[in-house]
């Protein structure tokens, strides 16, 4: 039960971010390998507001905005220029962003490990069950972001319309949908995601640089793992990856527990190359 | 002064090695692979541990290095080859993350995060110590010219131009009763275990291999060198390795005129720079400086090298 717990603690700091992750990806065609850098981008706005004095609520808060700007302003400086250009380019291209915001964090805060500045308060027991009121939120939180965008994608016009871009642009755009606007939208989506994420990060791990690569990976699993393109997908790859990690962590080796996402992603190619709840479709 | 031109020579070398390799793969084939350092590292520790544990000669190292390069080549491109270039790039760069961990964490084969100590080195015995350090770039331009020259020569064989048209379209090579799969696993393998080779000139160079030494900045530098020489053509691997080289390690010369800044920052910033760079070589000029050439003519006998 313990493990459970700890899983599902896992796969709520990742459940966002995979979404946030999947949605560039429905909507643009690329694999943006810079998802780990913003989620790390948010956890340190969240940890300088923290250390201002804000209290942490209001720091993740700064920390979604500053995500949100931040993909935003990437995505007009670096990514609009290369649309129409091979998913490989931007996919280079989005690992030399990534490097560029890890190394200006670095630059920034140094290589120092941080922490959110929280009350010390006993973990609780529950039912056998040892948990922090940090685990608590984070699971909380998550779930909550979660269904929010899953019922905005779902029900509301914004949603339909992101959908619809996502689906086809030229033909949302001849239907009269202003495709760029829709566009910005789901990018400002997308990093608020992030953002949230990378503060959940900060609260159940640590605040450091070196986080970007350990987060990437395994957000990207659970979205391949969901099947790329299904936001329901991507959280179910969340819990998937966070089971996983924690499996690996009680029986095989605490060390590995980053060589999760790369084995799960090997057999959901090996097995099911179109993801649990994703369609096969004809990705060149 | 002598002697820190002659180590940029030799880690220029070495990266000119990595950028041919890597320019097999993604410059003829298209197959995308960010698990540079996975490979390069796997050749390191191969080395180390056939000449060191083993107590084999330098030539078995360089050898296991190649070998197991290449197998571990074939193993994680048949994971995704069949699938588009995306999935080979994740698994890549997931395999690299993989191997680090291994080489942090199986500390009975690696030694783990307090290096592995390589005393074999690639020289002839009683040499001085500058004699030793040319001997060792002597070596390793041996080597780069020697792949050089395999790799310009497969570019510009049946077998390079078979590489070319899977990158641009496999349906049509394929229609021609091309086995396309087969193809890019050659391809790969090719490039890994060279890349292997690399990794493991790397470490009987600098005697002390730890995880740190193959993180996925290393990729990017070797990518940095393939997309700004020019990727498709070989001279242009070479000259774009030189140029990230020159580039990375003259940013070296700025520290002492930054000294508020301190050592994490700089080497911080001349990642800014590269990663700054290498957006905007994509942005601006994405065939490189040397863009590859290809002849038109259909009933080329021998297509322009390179």
């Amino acid at each position: 039960m313990q493990l459970i717990l700890n899983a599902i603690a896992s796969a709520a700091v990742l459940a966002p971010a995979a979404i946030g992750f999947t949605l560039i990806f429905t909507l643009f065609r690329y694999t943006n390998f810079a998802a780990g850098a913003l989620m790390t981008a948010g956890a340190f706005a969240a940890w300088q507001m923290n250390d201002l004095g804000l209290p942490i609520w209001l720091g993740g808060i700064c920390a979604v905005a500053f995500a949100s700007g931040l993909l935003m302003l990437s995505d007009r400086v670096v990514f609009e220029p290369l649309r129409g250009r091979s998913g490989g380019t931007l996919l280079l291209v989005s690992i030399a962003l990534s490097v560029i915001i890890d190394n200006v964090i670095r630059f920034a805060y140094g290589t120092q490990i941080r922490a959110f500045d929280l009350p010390l308060r006993p973990p609780l027991t529950y039912a056998g069950l040892r948990f922090t009121p940090e685990t608590l939120s984070v699971i909380g939180i998550s779930v909550v972001a979660t269904l929010a965008v899953g019922a905005l994608l779902a029900f509301t016009r914004l949603g339909r319309a992101l959908r619809a871009v996502a689906d086809n642009p030229s033909l949302s755009s001849i239907r009269g949908l202003p495709v760029p606007r829709i566009e910005a939208a789901g990018i400002l989506l997308a990093g608020a995601l992030f953002g949230l994420s990378g503060t959940l990060a900060g609260l159940d791990l640590a605040i450091e640089p070196n986080l970007s690569w350990a987060l990437t990976i395994p957000v990207i699993a659970a979205a391949i793992v969901g099947g790329l393109g299904s936001p329901l997908g991507a959280a179910l790859g969340a819990v998937i990856i966070g089971l996983a990690e924690e499996l690996t962590v009680a029986f095989i080796s605490a060390p590995y527990k980053g060589a999760v996402g790369f084995v799960v992603i090997a057999l959901v190619l090996l097995l099911r190359p179109q993801g649990l709840l994703g369609r096969a479709v004809e990705r060149k | 002064m002598d002697a820190y031109l002659v180590a940029i020579l030799t880690t220029a070398a070495i990266y000119v090695i990595l950028a041919l390799a890597l320019n097999m793969q993604f410059g003829l084939t298209g197959l995308m692979n960010f698990g540079v350092v996975g490979f390069y590292g796997l050749g390191a520790y191969s080395s180390g541990i056939m000449t060191e544990t083993l107590g084999q000669p330098i030539v078995m190292g360089m050898l296991a290095a190649m070998i197991v390069g290449g197998t571990a080549g074939a193993l994680v491109s048949l994971l995704s080859i069949r699938l588009s270039g995306d999935f080979l790039a994740i698994v890549t760069l997931g395999f690299a993350e993989t191997m680090r961990l291994a080489f942090n964490n199986e500390d009975w084969l690696t030694r783990g995060p307090r290096g592995f100590l390589i005393m074999t080195r690639p020289v002839l015995e009683g040499l001085g110590r500058d004699a030793t350090a040319w001997f060792i770039l002597g070596v390793f331009l041996l080597v780069a010219a020697v792949v050089f020259v395999v790799f310009n020569r497969l570019a510009g064989s049946p077998f390079g131009r078979v590489l070319r048209s899977i990158r641009e379209d496999d349906l049509v090579p394929a229609t021609l009763g091309k086995n396309v799969l087969a193809y890019r696993l050659k391809a790969f393998v090719l490039g890994s275990s060279v890349m292997a080779l690399a990794g493991s000139l790397y470490a009987h160079y600098v005697q002390t291999v730890t995880p740190d030494n193959f993180t996925t900045q290393v990729a990017v530098l070797v990518w940095m060198s393939l997309i700004v020489g020019g990727a498709g053509n070989m001279k242009g691997a070479v000259l774009g390795a030189l140029v990230v080289t020159a580039i990375y390690e003259g940013t070296r010369f700025l520290a002492p005129l930054m000294e508020f800044l301190t050592p994490t920052q700089v080497s911080a910033l001349r990642f800014i720079i590269i990663g700054t760079l290498l957006i905007v070589v994509v942005r601006f000029r994405p065939e490189g400086l040397l863009p590859e050439r290809i002849v038109a003519r259909p009933a080329a006998r021998d297509p322009a090298p390179g």
